[in-house]
């Protein structure tokens, strides 16, 4: 039986309101807090909205796309490279609520990627990727069906030069922009290397917020300069029109990869925000890389709250709080080594320092130490790691221990995959958290894979709780090679 | 300056690009769109087949080797430019954790992938507090224009 104990009159930590019961989930949580007069009674009479599309006409749509694709494409089918990737999960969970309700959860969710290649034999592909969700039970999310539009583009890629062009929603990310949008994109590079690459459209956003808009139009490009193997360097320039803290965001940016000598490597990134006038976020990194075995990298990595989440459209970034204070600066020193002693067997380390400009939250340090063995022709994975931080304030402070293993004897495949946490300051008056995942899966066919999950998790928010999730796994195609 | 300006602009952009691209782009091959032979599962090593320098990403093999360093910063990779991911990866596969909207965390998408670098294990409702104090840009990279309607539920 699938249980979950739920504490009642729970102080969340760094919420400004006590909530009259909390129900969560290992994917996800939401709080119902006596001032939202969504419940009643203790009954649940639906959760908030957001200002977002539900999606509730996505699902729809998403099945008549994978439908129909093929016969849209039918004309150019016999040049054509198709495939295309269905992922179902059915989830299950329970929620005992305060009064003794209990809800029960049953998403299912269809997750869609096709990919059309080589379109009537010229170098054009379309790219599509979207999700949608039924609840067969309970509403989990914001009403009984949702959904989202991930991508849907046309792409040209040119035969030389690597030059191309995307139409539609796409995501993207080059230089400063690092956008989902619904427009144009190009990029072309001259024989002397250097290059240009611009992009505009509407952007794809989201707020969390009822009663706040997105921003209207979103464009910008890059130039840049690159020689193979040696050097690539760019400006870049982003502009969006929106409701920002009142004001366009508009930013101004640098990149760079310089191979200084064979092994080794220098990047560097700096975004400049014009909107209120700092340096948003600057990150350098020195890489060394001798070989297939060996990397090891150190770097300096600094941002500005009030510069670099000036865009954001999720309040936590943008209004000074108890949690953040947007007048905060970070500067962080890190590195990173990862070392095949032997093959298959894999030794990573990890650490980082993190400094504040204010005493809180403080600054803390981040230590990482892992091991990992792969064997079965690189099919399976055994993996241990251990994380420390420690930090000025004891409230940031925790241990972190996690061991996972896969195994996949013939056309069977099971993975265990157990992760403790231990906090210096108990939360919600626990100290320690456990989340166990098993999995169990069978290849049915090349192409059809079946697994289903069960979670177990026990922590601050989670007294016992178990979650069961089943999983489909479609991957058709048409052309040879690679699977995507 | 109108609001269809820009959209103006850009479109007469492209169209220019367009014009001096097809004439003026250079003679390096382009990286196919799609890996030409099948991978082995598990972490790719491209320098088990290919050396020095890519056609896509004009970068040594090396660069893009997918060790714990690699994965801990492609972004400053993929900035600029994605052609050789594309080769190997769909689109669809950055947006597993870069999406707009989306109520599954990655690792319960692929709670049989635990090999994977999935954010969020365990129940990081607890932990994300800790994180978001301490280094609040590494939530912001995607969270800060996401809609998660579960967010609001505190963050008002």
């Amino acid at each position: 039986m699938i249980r979950s104990f739920v504490a009642s009159n729970h102080r969340i930590p760094d919420c400004r309101f006590w909530v009259s019961k909390i129900v969560v989930d290992s994917g996800g949580f939401f709080f119902e807090s006596m001032f939202i007069p969504n419940t009643v009674l203790g009954v649940r009479m639906g959760r908030p909205t957001t200002v977002i599309s539900s999606g509730k006409r996505l699902l729809p749509s998403i099945v008549a796309i994978s439908l129909l694709l093929p016969l849209l494409l039918a004309g150019t089918a016999r040049a054509a490279d198709l495939s295309v990737s269905s992922s179902t999960y059915l989830r299950y969970y329970e929620r005992e609520l305060a009064g003794g309700n209990k809800n029960t959860f049953a998403p299912l969710y269809e997750y869609l990627s096709a990919d059309a290649a080589n379109l009537g034999g010229a170098p054009v592909a379309f790219h599509f990727y979207g999700w949608g969700r039924v609840d067969l039970s309970d509403p989990s999310g914001s009403g009984k069906e949702s959904g989202d539009l991930g991508s849907a583009y046309l792409e040209y890629l040119h035969p030389k030069g690597n030059a191309q062009m995307k139409l539609g929603r796409f995501f993207l990310a080059e230089g400063v922009a690092v956008e989902t949008l619904d427009g144009a994109f190009f990029k072309v590079t001259t024989p002397v290397g250097i290059g240009i690459s611009g992009y505009g459209g509407a952007p794809v956003e989201q707020s969390i917020l009822d009663n706040t808009s997105k921003g209207d139009s979103l464009y910008g490009g890059r130039v840049f300069f690159v020689r193979p193997g040696f050097v690539e360097m760019g400006v870049s320039y982003l502009k969006e029109k929106g409701p920002f803290q009142g004001k366009d965001r508009e930013l101004y940016g640098g990149d760079l990869w310089l191979r200084v000598a064979p092994p080794v490597e220098f990047t560097a990134q700096a975004t400049y925000n014009r909107s209120t006038r700092g340096m948003a976020s600057q990150r350098y990194a020195l890489r060394v890389v001798p070989g297939s075995r060996f990397d090891i990298s150190a770097g300096y990595e600094a941002y500005s709250y009030k510069d670099l989440f000036q865009t954001a459209l999720h309040p936590i970034f943008i209004t000074p709080s108890a949690v953040i204070d947007n007048t905060d600066k970070v500067q962080t020193i890190f590195g990173v080594l990862d070392w095949e002693v032997v093959s298959g067997l894999t030794f990573e380390l990890a650490a980082k320092n993190i400094r504040h400009d204010k005493a809180n939250p403080g600054n803390a340090n981040r230590g990482e130490a892992g091991v990992r063995y792969t064997f079965n022709d690189k099919k399976d994975v055994f993996g241990l790691s251990a994380a420390a931080v420690t930090a000025d304030r004891d409230e940031n402070e925790y241990q972190e221990f996690r061991g996972f293993v896969s195994f996949s004897p013939a056309k069977l495949r099971l993975t265990l995959d157990a992760l403790t946490q231990q906090y210096k300051q108990a939360i919600s008056g626990k100290k320690n958290a456990h989340q166990v995942v098993a999995s169990a899966g069978y290849k049915v066919r090349p192409y059809l894979s079946v697994s289903g999950d069960l979670t177990y998790t026990q922590s601050p928010t989670f007294q016992q709780d178990y979650a069961g999730l089943l999983r489909a796994t479609l991957e058709l195609g048409t052309a040879t090679g690679g699977k995507k | 300056m109108t609001r269809r300006a820009p959209f103006a602009a850009v479109f007469g952009a492209v169209l220019i690009a367009l014009l001096v691209g097809c004439s003026a782009v250079s003679q390096t091959p382009s990286v196919p769109p799609k890996h030409p032979e099948e991978l082995p599962a598990g972490r790719v090593d491209c320098l088990e087949c290919h050396k020095d320098v890519s056609t896509g990403a004009l970068k040594p093999y090396a660069s893009v080797r997918h060790s714990r360093v690699f994965i801990d910063s492609h972004g400053t990779y993929a900035r600029q430019g994605q052609n050789l991911c594309a080769s190997c990866h769909a689109p669809a596969f950055c947006q597993t954790c870069h999406a707009g909207k989306e109520e599954m965390k990655p690792n319960t998408k692929m709670g049989d992938r635990p090999d994977r670098r999935a954010p969020h294990r365990g129940d990081y409702l607890i932990t994300h507090r800790i994180d978001g104090r301490l280094d609040p840009g590494s939530c912001f990279r995607c969270h800060g224009n996401k809609n998660d309607s579960r967010c609001k539920q505190c963050h008002k």
